[in-house]
């Protein structure tokens, strides 16, 4: 049977904020340019079966990002670059990763049994989960939290 | 010929996925199956009865079942990737050739009787399968309804996958 979590992470060093930045697994490391990647929910039923035997099911995972923060105002000047606007930017791209990926229908390989029918995001932008400030400089985390919805078929009886 | 019983332990329920309908029909001369109830959350044999009661002057009914008409809705039935039998209706429609929408033999196995290697189940020939209407919002919908012809054969079949052998109880057809 195929280690879904490991399916996840295969899939999700395929993109670049990913791959470009640690990643851990249900551990926290509050450092800068980290990536946290925190299951959810396993298998969890939708309570959606099929007449055939197959089941709907999803696997939710959420992926915690920190980013030192600047602690000042953003410069009243067009186009000056603050440093929250682009780290925010940058953990946006994870989602539109993920949008493109379900555009492609490029999905983890969850195994012969389980056929994913969507990825997708719970949000079209990073929630902002809040601020340390007792570090220097401070850490923002952002969060971004992605479903995969799949068909079950191991408990059909017709092969 | 003695009533076959179920093969639950007492008081197990009948698990939904137990209920298999298969569409059978020929693709040149290749004979082609599918399962029914794909990516359906519910679907039930309606036996739609006739029925007439007539009651005598001492208040006692009497009940006559004239006929039924079973008939079995797939809704959704999902436009889906690999489904033969979705190809298939669709050609039909978009040539909107009807009269080859009723030469379908559509098998009701019932895995809860029987056991593995002789499962029982009853064949019905000449059946229709009809397309309802096409569309819906994310997904492609095309919502089927299986009318049974009656003319049954019972029998079981040996497996529960697309290339089961179904062997007939009798030479002779029970219904129709």
């Amino acid at each position: 049977m195929v280690d879904k979590n490991q399916a996840v992470i295969d899939y999700l060093i395929t993109c670049p904020q990913i791959l470009n930045s640690p990643l851990y697994f249900n551990f926290i490391n509050a450092k800068n340019d980290t990536n946290q990647f925190l299951t959810s929910s396993r298998d969890a039923y939708t309570n959606i079966k099929y007449v055939d035997g197959s089941v709907l099911k999803v696997y939710t995972f959420t992926i915690i990002t920190f980013k030192s923060a600047a602690d000042i105002a953003v410069p009243k000047l067009i186009g000056y670059e603050n440093e929250n606007v682009s780290d925010m930017a940058t953990i946006q791209s994870l989602i539109d990763w993920i949008h493109e990926q379900e555009e492609l229908r490029n999905y983890p390989n969850f195994g012969e049994q389980c056929e994913i029918d969507e990825i997708l995001t719970t949000s079209d932008s990073p929630n902002f989960d809040g601020i340390d400030e007792q570090v220097s400089p401070p850490l923002a985390v952002y969060s971004v939290s992605i479903q995969i919805k799949y068909i079950d078929r191991s408990k059909m009886i017709w092969r | 010929m003695a009533v076959s019983q179920f093969n639950l332990t007492a008081g197990q329920r009948a698990e939904r996925k137990l209920l298999i309908t298969v569409a059978e029909w020929m693709e040149g001369s290749q004979q082609t199956r599918e399962i029914l109830g794909t990516r359906t959350e519910d679907s039930s044999i309606e036996y739609n009865p006739d029925i007439e009661t007539t009651t005598d002057i001492l208040g006692i009914n009497y009940t006559d079942l004239n006929r039924t008409q079973p008939q079995q809705d797939f809704d959704p039935y999902l436009i889906l990737g690999g489904s033969k039998l979705g190809a298939k209706l669709n050609d039909i429609r978009r040539r909107n050739a009807l009269s080859e929408l009723n030469q379908f033999t559509v098998y009701v196995i019932t895995a809860f009787v029987g056991t593995a290697g002789a499962y029982e189940a009853e064949k019905h020939t000449d059946c229709s399968i009809i397309y309802n209407s096409i569309g819906g919002d994310s997904n492609v919908n095309f919502p089927i309804s299986v009318y049974y012809s009656n003319k049954i054969t019972t029998g079981t079949v040996d497996k529960l996958s697309d290339d089961f052998t179904f062997t007939a109880d009798t030479s002779t057809v029970v219904g129709g």
